[in-house]
């Protein structure tokens, strides 16, 4: 198991600056169930529909869910609202 | 702290402050004897959102990401206008009637200077990560929905 710590932006900042994840693998996708797993397990699935329209982020790189992070820190990117 | 970018030879210049946004000064940045008209906009936090009364919004922001994608967006509006541009965005709280974000353009006529502020703004509100918490006159607080970057 590996553990990633997920940076929170926006929305998801209600949960804190950051928090971990346990993934069997680095991939996104993975990383992204450990996630909403995660928002279940703390009573906030209300976040989920915010989850899955949002995006992980390794540094200055925005990452598809097929991609494995080479790291152990991500960043969640709900949807943006600049302006 | 304040964070900006530009592009060599002064074609663009983009960046992020902390609180609100000045709007004086602007069209200074974006100056050129060969452009004849100057396009800015300003956008300012307004008293109301979706039925409800606000009292600031408080920005979060990605500053790697959002500074890299700001940069872009200067380059692609750079490469389909021939303009010199200014975006400035905050960070942090920005109360009522303050600015949050600020482009100036300058062409040599002014469809390209409207259009290259025009496009910015748009561009800015579904590509750059940039969050609005809105906080009401209550003190209530509520992350505002936006534009999803998932691609996949």
């Amino acid at each position: 198991m590996t553990a990633i710590t997920v940076h929170c932006l926006g929305a998801f900042r209600d949960l804190g600056n950051n928090f971990t994840v346990e993934v069997d693998d680095a991939s996104v996708a993975s990383i992204r169930a450990a996630v909403s797993s995660h928002l279940l397990e703390i009573n906030r699935s209300d976040l989920e529909g915010v989850l899955k329209r949002s995006v992980f982020a390794e540094g200055d790189e925005l990452l598809r869910d097929h991609v494995t992070v080479s790291g152990h820190e991500v960043s969640l990117l709900p949807p943006v609202a600049g302006g | 702290m304040d964070l900006f970018a530009s592009k060599e030879g002064g074609r663009y210049l983009c960046g992020l402050i902390d609180g609100p946004c000045q709007t004086s000064g602007l069209d200074v940045l974006v100056q050129d004897p060969a452009h004849g008209a100057i396009a800015q906009f300003f956008g300012v936090v307004r008293n109301h959102n979706e039925g409800l009364s606000a009292a600031a919004v408080d920005y979060d922001v990605h500053p790697e990401l959002a500074l890299k994608a700001l940069s872009e967006l200067c380059d692609d509006i750079c490469g389909e206008y021939p303009v010199r541009l200014v975006i400035v965005h905050s960070r942090g709280l920005v109360r009522v009637g303050e600015a949050s974000v600020v482009i100036a353009a300058s062409s040599a006529h002014r469809k390209d200077a409207l259009g290259a502020a025009s496009a910015a703004i748009d561009q800015l509100k579904i590509r750059v990560p940039i969050w609005k918490k809105e906080i009401g006159l209550d003190d209530e607080q509520r992350w505002l929905d936006g534009h999803s970057l998932r691609k996949d």
